[in-house]
């Protein structure tokens, strides 16, 4: 397929590729942008460690044509930070012991962290379906539940919101 | 050599027309994506018409490009037609209920795709567009050419939108899966069922199952059990017995024939009992 033009908003700032429309947008968003936190498991929608964010909604990078996004936007791990200020949520996760090897953890804050925007005060139940669409490997999926509960703790509290 | 995310439906007919039989239709395009693609695309996922959903005169309508998990979401999906809101929250993952359509599950064909076998228990229809601009409403039971395989053909046709009539009062409908897991797993069976009652006793009943045939399968001798009948718990095992039944195909890499019999019988009973439940519940306006 010919390249195509693409305007989407990525991680707030207006942006324009000239892409292969069918290509999927992980490959564009990692291949042609260079942003690697977000990861390639399998390539297929069964694992979320593509997880990015389409119009705040969580979805599997590896199955969006990268055509898809013209006009959307589209928001992944790396907009968590604040230069070497990591989000609280990525605290929690480093607090709680909620990463292993590494490597589902970008897709399970993106899921978490679209949890935590439309739910503030979420049930433990809720955030197991939150990430009922990443897998992870080490089966730390305790821990990952306490770091998710953790930062709405801290959004409950006051200290934190965005 | 394209991929257009189109305006509206008219601009989608004329695009198919224009491209002779080269563009195809894509949604959520979350199934098509792991195939090869062809070459020129055009994209219905974010249309005005595709995607809404409304009620007029008891009559349900719901956009083909609605997604799962709005369909799963919305309060009046789930009231007047529980099914499919069931099954919709169990498809795939959050991230692939964001992004798959209600249209997508039924012209991707698969034989146990959970909405269709919702949409097939609640009586839906499927309104089809041409490029010669006819538009045929056909039951979704009857889009199936095959297994994967479907009647529709996404070169020249669209479908727009689902319908069927809402549970009303003393109508109750319900699905339900059985599945290795609770997300990211394709069910071994499912079911769905719509009963309509009257005084407890039963005067509809549509009882759905898949993977039986390539299409979601009525089994209509189970159905029968059921016709006129007011339930007592003596009928429950006879329901799942009669379900049992029916033949079905086994699969080396999901389960043998005997368990799925076993599951769809099984599956049948409980799905039947819940939508009798939730339509004596809904009888007289009550909940």
């Amino acid at each position: 397929m010919k390249k195509q033009t693409i305007n989407f908003e990525l991680n707030g700032e207006l942006v324009e590729v000239h892409t292969e429309p069918s290509g999927s947008l992980l490959h564009l968003l990692r291949g042609q942008l260079g942003l690697l936190g977000t990861k390639e498991g399998c390539g297929e929608g069964e694992c979320g460690a593509c997880t990015v964010l389409l119009d705040s909604q969580p979805v599997n990078a590896c199955l969006i044509p990268a055509a898809k996004i013209e006009g959307k936007q589209v928001q992944t791990i790396e907009s968590l930070s604040k230069g070497d200020t990591i989000h609280f949520l990525q605290e929690s996760f480093v607090e709680k012991g909620a990463v292993q090897c590494g490597f589902c953890t970008p897709g399970m804050v993106m899921s978490a962290y679209a949890l935590l925007k439309a739910n503030q005060d979420p049930t433990p139940v809720e955030v197991k379906e939150a990430i009922s669409g990443n897998l992870c490997r080490c089966s730390g999926y305790k821990q990952i539940e306490e770091a998710v509960l953790d930062a709405a703790e801290k959004i409950d509290q006051g200290s934190r919101e965005d | 050599m394209s991929y257009i995310i189109a305006s509206d439906l008219n601009q989608a007919l004329q695009i198919l027309r224009d491209s002779k039989g080269q563009a195809r239709v894509i949604a959520g395009a979350t199934d098509l994506f792991l195939q090869t693609l062809p070459a020129e695309l055009v994209d219905l996922a974010g249309l005005y018409e595709t995607t809404q959903l409304e009620e007029t005169g008891g009559l349900l309508s719901i956009g083909s490009a609605v997604t799962h998990a709005s369909a799963a979401r919305s309060l009046l999906i789930r009231s007047q037609a529980a099914a499919l809101a069931e099954a919709c929250a169990m498809i795939g993952s959050p991230q692939v209920r964001n992004i798959g359509t209600i249209g997508g599950n039924v012209a991707n064909a698969a034989p146990a795709a959970d909405a269709a076998v919702a949409l097939v228990a609640l009586g839906a229809k499927a309104v089809i567009t041409d490029i010669a601009g006819q538009t045929r409403v056909e039951a979704v039971e009857e889009l199936y050419a095959g297994y994967n395989r479907s009647t529709i053909d996404s070169s020249s046709e669209i479908i727009g939108r689902l319908l069927f009539k809402s549970c009303a009062a003393g109508e109750g409908s319900a699905f339900m899966r059985f599945a290795p897991r609770r997300a990211l797993a394709l069910p071994l069976v499912n079911a769905a069922a719509r009963v309509r009652v009257s005084g407890r006793r039963i005067e509809a009943v549509r009882l759905v199952a898949a993977p039986v045939k390539p299409a979601p399968t009525r089994l209509f001798e189970t159905e029968a059990l059921l016709q006129e009948v007011i339930p007592g718990p003596e009928i429950w095992p006879k329901v799942e017995e009669a379900a049992a039944e029916v033949e079905v195909r086994g699969s080396m890499l999901r389960c043998s024939e005997q368990y799925r019999r076993h599951l769809v019988g099984t599956l049948a009973g409980r799905v039947l009992k819940e939508a009798y439940q939730r339509a004596c519940a809904a009888e007289g306006g009550e909940t």
